[in-house]
């Protein structure tokens, strides 16, 4: 009778257990109720405007995934005012250091108080100045990164990320309106030349590693492309886009060729542009476009070439060799002058010597392209051997003292007729090249002819003086002896 | 009659009209004084030889040269390179000029070392001063014809000297040069001068100087009169000194051959009126002791410009050595007058060294 | 008395000696007058005219078209525009000297070497050249052509 008493106190024991376990859990999330007073929920700016509407509740709403806020730096760290009092009047006052919503230089000057170092690279940057002078900054902080809704660099969101950069650039920079206001010169469009690129394409699909407007440019330092300092300058360019093309561990998915920049160096065109400071001289971007950059096609080099190159393009297109090497779908230009290191043409490529690239393809004895190109090339040997001939002829005469200025002045044309052999050369038509290559004969017989007459007038005046010399001399003797003869007499 | 020569018949067709006889039988007394100094009887000749034959070269050198500024420098090159012996006929012309200067200031010197100006010879002389003047002005004006880059600042120079005369000075120069600067308008007349006036002038005086020494005889040294008469030698002027003549006429035509071949005259560039002067300009060799000279003067002396001063002591210098057959009349006996050999020497030391000073050292 | 200094008896044997100075003297004048001669002898190349050259009559130039000339060592070009008028210019190239010559099918002066162009005022408007051409004077006078430089 006793068990069952002690039963039902048990059951009445549970129940209290049970109410004070929750009771316990009520005072505990109580608590943490209480202790949700975070920083956020003491900024009374941010609080009164969250629960405001429309306009005035945008900026409190954004700021959630700010980056500002997170990090604890709320409304008055820029606007100024009082975020510990919930009164308008006191805490908008501008006792207090409000300054309500920042225009222009203003808004630069606040996120400035923290990000100095951007600050001051911007200052220098193309956006810090402007055609009207120091100190109206063109664009500011917020164009870019946006307002109230910051978030960092690396975050897919971002402005400032990836293929969402590009398109922040384009908002200004595709805006010919806008555009205009600044510099009415420069182009707009670059974004729609961009998405044709293979950068551009593969941005879109979402590629992370590929060039994106600040890659080349720069973010905060970003210079005009005329100011030598800026990483776009023409004899910066082959840098800046090695930096990614010239790394193979970077590249490695890619399976393109990272020797680019290596070759290009070497190259006429490098040398010029990077140690002569030739700035007519191509870079990158010039065959390859700049925003949109991309290889040209195969059928297309020799026009690229021939943007600099006219004649030789002109003569290339007319050869057999443009249908040739459009069907075997090859290079152009590149076939026997390579792409990047394109060095100095020089006379053993042509023939069918070991250096020579006419036998890259024509390799049989039989094939008319080896016999073009070896009638060729034992004729420019012997054209250079005549030069030699002629101007040491001249040389020899010269240094006699003879006049040769007649000879030096046919001679002269021998430069001439030399390039424009050389240059018919891309014909591949041998009459062309034969009657080119004639004229330069003429004219080293001629100045090899006129060499020699006056060598020869210079030994043909000391061998009269000899004669002249042995007479005289006789003649001296003679009358000596007559005149001994006519003394003795008298 | 024996068959005479047509050398024969030509002689007596003359000597009926002329009187050759005589003539023939006067110069054959000429004779020369045989002696130690004999050698320096023959730069007259010498100098009268390259004279013929800068006439004889000149006329040629007329036949393509082209006196104006455009075309003189192009024309002395085309003879040079393109005419048949062009170069030598040039060359000769260039070298005989030089060594026929040379050769006057050596026989003037040895006539002044043997007093052989002395009377009855002071006319001889005064002619042949003026021929030695006239001389150089052959070369003056010569020079500059090639208009090259020298010829046209040597020329500047030189004529700016004739400026400083005081009172005529700016008149000589603005005369010589045909206006303010050396120009197209100055090389016309240098060629005037050198072509026709100053070879008119030249034949007269020469005549002169040449016809008074047939007349006169050849000079004695000062102590021929103490010699011995027998040990004294004589040769005749004809055949035998000619003949001697005749022989150094030979070797100097050799040198002169051989100078053309190897030491052919420059032509240098062709002259720029705007350009300005190179380094070191300097006149020809003759004319280098005034130049020299006149650049160790100050630039100025107690208020008078030290040019002017220079031009000065130049020409009372040379008035001085002109009228020397003035000063030194022969002398009564027993009295030897030193004091001129020794002043004809320290003028010759002094050209030269002012002349390798100029040239070597240009100031 | 005169005759025999200048005409001594002739002797009977040939005096050696005589004959040497004869044959030398002979010899002499002949090394002398053998130059002169050649000299005056004028050469066949044209005579030295630089300053102010003919070039012929202007008639025998047709429109649009261009003449080649040469001023002392340098070579020089004329043309004639369609429109008729003369122009003249030293034709050294002002990049590497190489002669410019006259493009009728696309009216402007052309060099072969690097595919320089300039225009008919001497300008140079496209290639490697970095100055113009020196133009030289056209005076026409009746008829004739005259260059000066």
């Amino acid at each position: 009778m006793n068990c069952n008493k002690i039963i039902l106190n048990n059951s009445i024991n549970k129940i209290v257990i049970i109410l004070g376990i929750v009771l316990l859990i009520k005072v505990l999330t109580l608590n943490s109720l209480i202790s949700q007073e975070t920083p956020q929920s003491k900024d009374q700016c941010y609080n009164c405007h969250l629960q405001l509407d429309g306009k005035f509740k945008a900026p409190a709403d954004m700021f959630k995934v700010d980056v500002h806020f997170h990090k604890g730096i709320f409304c008055s760290a820029c606007h100024g005012g009082d975020a510990s009092s919930d009164d308008m009047d006191k805490s908008m006052s501008k006792e207090k250091g409000f300054i309500g919503i920042p225009k222009g230089s203003q808004i630069l000057k606040i996120c400035s108080k923290c990000h100095s170092n951007e600050y001051n690279t911007l200052l220098s940057s193309a956006h810090g100045e402007s055609s009207t002078g120091k100190g109206i900054i063109i664009s500011s902080c917020i164009v870019c990164h946006g307002i109230h809704n910051i978030v960092p660099v690396k975050s897919p969101s971002s402005k400032v990320n990836g293929a969402n950069i590009v398109n922040t650039c384009g908002s200004c920079h595709s805006n010919a309106a806008y555009m205009k206001s600044y510099d009415p010169g420069l182009a707009i469009d670059q974004l729609d030349k961009y998405k044709t690129s293979i950068h551009g394409q593969r941005i879109f699909k979402g590629d992370s590693k590929v060039a994106n407007c600040a890659s080349c440019h720069g973010n905060h330092d970003i210079k005009h492309v005329k100011d030598p300092k800026s990483r776009v300058y023409p004899t910066n360019i082959p840098q800046t886009c090695n930096k990614c093309h010239g790394d193979a561990n970077y590249m490695k998915e890619y399976n393109i060729p990272t020797d680019q920049y290596e070759k290009y160096k070497t190259s006429v065109h490098g040398i010029a542009l990077l140690e002569k400071g030739d700035n007519s001289a191509p870079s990158c971007n010039r065959c390859h476009g700049d925003h949109g950059a991309s290889p040209p096609d195969v059928n297309s080099v020799t026009k690229v070439c021939g943007v600099c190159h006219a004649l030789n393009a002109q003569m290339f297109s007319d050869s057999p060799h443009k249908d040739a090497f459009e069907q075997k779908n090859l290079g152009e230009c590149t076939v026997c002058h390579s792409n990047h290191g394109i060095v100095h043409p020089t006379d053993d490529m042509l023939g069918t010597g070991k250096r020579s690239v006419c036998i890259k393809c024509h390799t049989q004895p039989q094939d008319r392209g080896y016999q073009t190109a070896s009638v060729m090339e034992s004729m420019i040997d012997s054209l250079n051997r005549d030069v030699d001939i002629a101007g040491n002829a001249i040389q020899n005469a010269e240094q006699k003292g003879m006049d040769v200025s007649d000879a030096k002045f046919s001679y002269n044309d021998i430069k001439k007729v030399l390039i424009t052999t050389r240059n018919i050369v891309h014909y591949s038509d041998l009459n062309k090249f034969k009657e080119s290559i004639n004229e330069g004969f003429k004219i080293t017989n001629k100045a090899k002819i006129t060499g020699e007459e006056a060598v020869k007038d210079y030994y043909f005046r000391r061998y009269g003086l000899g004669v002249s010399t042995i007479l005289i001399t006789i003649l001296i003797l003679a009358l000596y002896f007559k005149l001994r003869k006519t003394e003795k007499k008298q | 009659m024996k068959k005479r020569s047509i050398l024969k018949n030509t002689y007596e067709w003359l000597n009926g009209r002329f009187q050759l006889d005589s003539l023939i039988s006067f110069m054959k007394k000429k004779d020369v004084p045989l002696y130690r100094g004999t050698i320096w009887y023959f730069f007259g000749g010498i100098t009268l030889l390259l004279f013929v034959i800068q006439v004889v070269t000149g006329i040629l050198l007329l036949l393509y040269y082209k006196a104006s500024a455009e075309l003189a420098f192009e024309s002395v090159q085309f003879i040079s390179a393109k005419v048949k012996f062009g170069w030598l006929i040039r060359s000769i012309h260039s070298w005989s000029a030089n060594l026929m200067i040379l050769s006057a200031f050596i026989h003037m010197f040895s006539v002044f070392f043997t007093k052989a100006y002395r009377r009855p010879r002071e006319l001889t002389w005064y002619s042949g001063f003026i021929l030695l003047a006239l001389g150089m002005a052959f070369g003056f004006t010569g020079y500059l014809l090639p208009w090259n880059e020298l010829s046209l600042f040597a020329t500047k120079v030189g004529t700016d000297i004739a400026k400083t005369f005081p009172l005529v000075g700016t008149f000589v120069m603005t005369f010589l040069r045909g206006g303010e600067n050396v120009t197209g308008a100055t090389l016309s007349r240098f060629f005037g001068f050198h072509v026709a006036v100053l070879p008119g002038i030249f034949i007269i005086f020469l005549s002169m100087h040449l016809i008074f020494i047939q007349r006169q005889g050849m000079a004695v040294p000062e102590n021929w009169d103490e010699i011995p008469e027998g040990t004294k030698k004589h040769i005749p002027f004809f055949p035998n000194f000619l003949m001697r003549d005749l022989l150094i006429w030979l070797i100097i035509i050799n040198v002169l051959a051989i100078l053309a071949v190897f030491f052919p005259w420059e032509l240098g560039k062709k002259a720029d009126e705007l350009a300005p002067a190179p380094a070191g300009i300097k006149p020809e060799w003759y004319f280098l002791f005034m130049f020299q000279t006149l650049k160790y003067i100050p630039a100025k002396i107690l208020s008078i410009d030290g040019d002017v001063i220079g031009i000065m002591l130049f020409t009372l210098a040379g008035l001085f050595w002109f009228l020397v057959p003035f000063w030194d009349r022969k002398k009564p006996e027993g009295v030897k007058r030193f004091w001129l050999t020794y002043f004809g020497v320290f003028v010759i030391i002094f050209i030269v060294v002012m002349s390798i000073i100029a040239n070597w050292w240009g100031g | 008395m005169a005759e025999s200094i200048l005409f001594p008896e002739k002797q009977s044997r040939r005096d050696f000696l005589n004959y040497i100075l004869g044959i030398g003297f002979a010899g002499l004048a002949g090394a002398v007058l053998y130059p002169i001669f050649d000299y005056l002898e004028p050469p066949k190349a044209p005579e030295v005219d630089v300053k102010n050259l003919d070039l012929g009559k202007d008639d025998d130039i047709p429109k649009n078209s261009s003449k080649m000339f040469k001023v002392g060592n340098t070579p020089g070009i004329l043309i004639k525009t369609e429109s008729g008028e003369l122009k003249a210019y030293n034709a050294t190239c002002t990049h590497l000297e190489c002669t410019v010559q006259y493009k009728n099918d696309e009216k402007l002066i052309w060099c072969a070497c690097h595919n320089g162009r300039y225009d008919l005022n001497g300008k140079n408007i496209s290639g490697p050249p970095p100055a113009p051409l020196t133009p030289y004077k056209v005076i026409v006078q009746a008829g004739e052509i005259f260059i000066s430089t």
